[in-house]
């Protein structure tokens, strides 16, 4: 049995059975919480067995071929198929998904009391569109779970947000979906194009990538999913709703959003820009990278003017997707690899810091960094752990950031020094902010009106210090990773044979 | 020759039987429920018999009625709405003391079924035009319905009497054009023949275009609309963005064909739809009644509808289809999600500051609600998302690329519309719980889940709904080959 479809399907369905576990007993209150929690857990350890499942039964992983391939037909009429294919850029990627969720599900969902089973349910559901997403090599399909994972997205900020959350999330959709519709033409463009020459309609991946495009409308299929990555992950001019969705959300969902929504622009950049269009995309290449260039700067520019700690952490986000648009466009392997390195690193951190971020919310009441201080005295735990994090946010060496970002600086000082010069300044802004949040929050003197504070519990320090693991493995010794994520490559540029069924 | 030919439709013939039963019956004894009761068995009767006729249709296509695939999937839409609309209905007049001519109002949503399926079904401009003013008539009598207020519903039934009034005549006007130039009542544009300028065939094609983008509501023929179905009471007001627009745009795409239309037209045609999807999306932004929105919402869907009429191709039927599927589902179960919410003595749910909190309430209304408005704005999973994007596919392989910015624009002004009604809905709660309906009447609810689930199966696995259904003679040569070899 192919385990792709279940993957996929698996956390939606394990929703609506939380869902269900609260709805039976509505009244009871927190036992009923409780069920739906737990099974939101087994839902994800479930997930976790089947995904180590696919990790561990193929030996030849470092090949780097595709590991799954699953087709089903759809919509026959319209070349339309449930294809779902996995290579390892996916498959770690997943993983990362995963861990972020167990995060979210050990600190973060079990403090929503109201309608929590509705919570469990649109959480899963994003997985469900995010997975699907990673997986899919329909192109329709792709769109499909693009779009899908939007709503949950935007009832989570919508209902469990904070203050001003109805507007925050009216943006985070208006901006993604709109730029969704541009590469929704693209994907159409590039299909009814395939269909002209070969009078065959299809939104096969493999396919498609076959099509032979005029340099002119190669470029322009091509800026309509890089508009649509772009917005998703984000790029300078269209970040403005990451700022404000990422503070106003939920702490899981800012974790969702923060650690994998983003992955998934630059999942779709590497999958698609890069591999659909190699051409368009190395011309496009100098945009690109000016592009990141000025979101690591402009980004680590207004990180260190915040005051609201969410929002620090959401514009440092800002600054380290500039890195690896960088990484991806410079056209080089080494780059590609920092990318992702640095997308499952920033993943990993700045999850944990708006974990951290929402711990102390839920006990001080406010985020703003003027009226939290010296938190050291009052929660040792959470302080040290707090500042573990934004150490490796700032890309201390030996951490998992500091390898993505050497990796990308490297590679593109190879392609651009003056890019690489600058972005360097970057990573001093990065150390300002970081180095400034970890003072004001953890460091400083404490507040007058402290009151007696209640530091993170052994349990949950446990599970942070996984993702620390995790990090310190990704920094010391990233040569395994880097050749497990490497995206395959497409079987038609390798084989250059006549490629007309997936592999 | 009329007088030999019989040839019809058996859900005319049905209908007109049912309608008389009614009469009869309403003669000897009046009951609303009774009157409701004959009025959804004689659809379910019909509706049985959507495919059948009776006598043989005239070889040289003279015939009053034609039936094909097109004609009986936009009746069997329209007869489904009905049904829907009848059961939104049904509980809201019975209940009405207020007034006691209730037992015209499922005769007269009758009627409007009669002439909507009349249009649907006419080959030649006679029975077109009946239909066209059956349905108009009928209408106009369903729109005074509303009791409270009692002023707007005559103020928009007076509109709709004009309005009505001035584009039956321009049609009528291109239609005795078209009369004067070809000499037939064919149901087509007219061509020149022999040594007439071409200038008179063209001003009463325009002319019959006119009149139906009146009907259709589309910008700037668009005025009517707005007022009219804020007038009515909300089954109507469904009414008339269903099964009106549905039995226009079929009439429409009978008569000019899925071809290549001719270079006069298609600038028209482009004009109008640009107009029709900013228009309606713009004028949507500001509303605060519900049913106006819709209205707005209801033009700009014609508008998109228009861009897959106006790209003749392999997907155009398959997107025609889908999306009037998708746009009857998901605007039904929004209007049936009003009638719901509505009370006898409360808020009617047409005013969008009235639902808000329904999320924490009424989490179920809320939810299905919200679908329907998805399905609308086109995102997963409702069907509307498949119907969208079918309609985006026909305009990129016929690059119609102003086209298809509109769509793209008017597409994300929709979402900020439709989202800010979920939006409202998930607010806190302010209205104290008491006054709102907790008893929602049970066919309503049935009638509620039976469309969700059309719009999410229809949204998961549209496959089935993609049949090559527009007429088959229009459709060129070459398109057809390719369907075939398909």
């Amino acid at each position: 049995m192919n385990p792709l479809p279940a993957l996929v399907l698996l956390p939606v369905l394990g929703g609506g059975l939380a869902w269900l576990a609260e709805r039976i007993r509505p009244h009871t209150g927190a036992p009923s919480r409780n069920a739906s929690w737990w099974m939101m857990l087994a839902t994800l350890i479930v997930e976790t067995l089947l995904l180590a499942m696919v990790t561990f039964n193929h030996p030849t992983i470092r090949t780097g071929p595709w590991l799954e391939h699953f087709s089903m037909p759809w919509i026959p009429t319209m070349g339309i198929a449930v294809r779902l294919d996995m290579d390892g850029l996916s498959l770690s990627l997943i993983w990362l998904s995963l861990i972020l969720c167990f995060l979210c599900a050990c600190l973060a969902t079990r403090q929503v009391t109201v309608k929590a089973g509705t919570f469990h349910l649109l959480f899963l559901t994003t997985l469900t569109g995010i997975v699907g997403t990673f997986l899919a090599t329909d192109l329709f399909l792709f769109f499909f779970f693009w779009e899908l994972m939007l709503v949950p997205m935007f009832v989570l900020i919508a209902v469990w947000g904070h203050e001003d959350r109805q507007r925050a999330a009216l943006k985070f959709f208006m901006f993604t979906q709109g730029s969704g519709l541009l590469m929704l033409l693209s994907i159409l463009g590039l299909v009814i194009t395939h269909d002209r020459e070969t009078g065959v309609l299809t939104f096969d991946y493999f396919t498609l990538a076959q099509t032979h495009l005029s340099p002119t409308l190669s470029m322009l299929l091509m800026l309509g999913f890089f508009i649509a990555f772009a917005v998703k992950l984000p790029l300078v001019p269209v970040h403005v709703w990451l700022p404000d969705a990422h503070t106003q959300a939920p702490t899981a969902a800012s974790v969702l959003l923060a650690g994998i929504l983003l992955k998934t622009g630059g999942y779709g950049m590497i999958r698609f820009n890069i591999m659909l269009f190699p051409d368009a995309a190395m011309y496009f290449a100098p945009v690109a990278m000016g592009l990141g260039v000025v979101g690591v700067l402009y980004g680590a520019w207004l990180s260190c003017a915040q005051n609201d700690l969410k929002r620090l952490i959401a514009y440092s986000s800002i600054s380290h997707m500039g890195f690896v648009v960088l990484g991806i466009f410079t056209g080089s392997r080494m780059g590609m690899q920092g990318a992702i390195i640095q997308m499952l690193a920033h993943g990993l951190s700045a999850g944990a810091l708006f974990l951290i971020a929402g711990a102390i919310q839920d006990r001080l009441h406010t985020r703003d960094m003027h009226r939290i201080g010296g938190l050291w005295t009052a929660m040792p735990r959470l302080s040290a752990t707090g500042l573990f994090f934004a150490v490796a946010s700032l890309g201390m060496p030996g951490l998992g950031n500091f390898a993505g970002e050497f990796l990308v600086l490297l590679a593109t000082w190879h392609v651009s020094p003056v890019i690489a010069t600058l972005t360097t300044v970057g990573l001093v802004l990065a150390a300002i902010y970081a180095l400034r949040m970890v003072n004001r929050v953890f460091l400083a003197a404490p507040k007058e009106d402290q009151r007696p504070l209640e530091d993170l519990p052994v349990r949950q320090m446990a599970v942070f210090a996984c993702a620390m693991i995790f990090l310190v493995v990704l920094g010391l010794h990233p040569q395994p990773f880097m050749t497990f994520s490497a995206p395959s490559p497409l079987p038609v540029m390798a084989t250059n044979s006549e490629g007309d069924h997936a592999p | 020759m009329i007088g030999h030919d019989v040839f019809l439709p058996t859900p005319l013939p049905v209908l007109c039987v049912g309608i008389t039963v009614m009469l009869a019956a309403t003669a000897w004894r009046r009951s609303v429920n009774r009157s409701f009761l004959t009025g959804m068995v004689t659809l379910l009767l019909a509706l049985v018999f959507a495919g059948r006729h009776t006598g043989t249709a005239l070889d040289n296509g003279d015939s009053l009625f034609i039936q094909d695939q097109w004609a009986n999937y936009t009746a069997i839409l329209i007869m489904f709405s009905s049904m829907c609309i009848l059961l939104m209905s049904w509980r809201d007049d019975a209940h009405d003391r207020t007034t006691s001519l209730v037992d015209e109002y499922p005769l007269l949503c009758m009627l409007g079924t009669l002439g909507a399926l009349t249009m649907v079904f006419s080959a030649n401009y006679m029975p077109f035009f009946l239909g066209l003013e059956i349905l108009g008539v009928s209408l106009m009598g369903l729109v005074t319905f509303r009791h409270r207020p009692v002023m707007p519903g005559y103020e928009a039934a007076m509109k709709y009497l004009i309005l009505s009034g001035v584009s039956s005549a321009i049609l009528l006007f291109g239609v005795g054009l078209a009369y004067g130039v070809t000499g037939s009542l064919r149901f087509m544009p007219p061509v020149t023949i022999g040594d007439i300028s071409p200038a008179l065939p063209v001003s009463a094609t325009i002319m019959i275009l006119v009149g139906m983008f009146f009907k259709l509501s589309a910008v700037p023929f668009h005025m009517w609309l707005l007022d009219v179905m804020e007038g009515a009471p909300v089954p109507v007001a469904a009414f008339l963005a269903v099964v009106s627009k549905i039995a226009i745009f079929s009439s429409l795409v009978r008569y000019f064909g899925t071809g290549n239309q001719p270079p006069f037209l298609n600038d028209i045609l482009y004009v109008v739809i640009i107009l029709t999807i900013m228009g309606g999306n713009l004028l949507a932004l500001r509303q605060t009644s519900l049913t106006r929105l819709l209205a707005c919402s209801s033009i700009a869907h014609v508008g998109y509808l228009l861009i897959a009429f106006l790209c003749p191709g392999r997907l155009q039927s398959g997107a025609i289809t889908i999306y009037l599927l998708a746009y009857t589902a998901s605007t039904l179960g929004v209007f049936a999600t009003i009638a719901a919410f509505a009370t006898p003595d409360g808020p009617d749910g047409t005013v969008i500051a009235q639902w808000k909190g329904l999320f924490f309430t009424r989490p179920f209304l809320a939810s299905a609600l919200s679908l329907m408005l998805l399905s609308l704005a086109g995102i997963p999973p409702g069907i509307g998302f498949f119907a969208k994007f079918e309609i985006a596919a026909t305009g990129v392989e016929y690059q119609r690329n102003l086209l298809l910015g509109a769509l793209i624009i008017g597409s994300i002004i929709g979402l900020y519309y439709y989202l800010n009604i979920i939006r409202v809905m998930m607010s806190a709660p302010s209205l104290p719980s008491a006054s709102l309906n907790r008893h929602v009447r049970p066919e309503l609810m049935a009638l509620v889940i039976v469309l969700t689930i059309i719009v999410v199966i229809g949204g998961l696995f549209p496959a089935r709904a993609l049949h090559p259904l527009l007429p088959v003679s229009a459709i060129p040569s070459d398109t057809e080959a390719e369907m075939t070899m398909r």
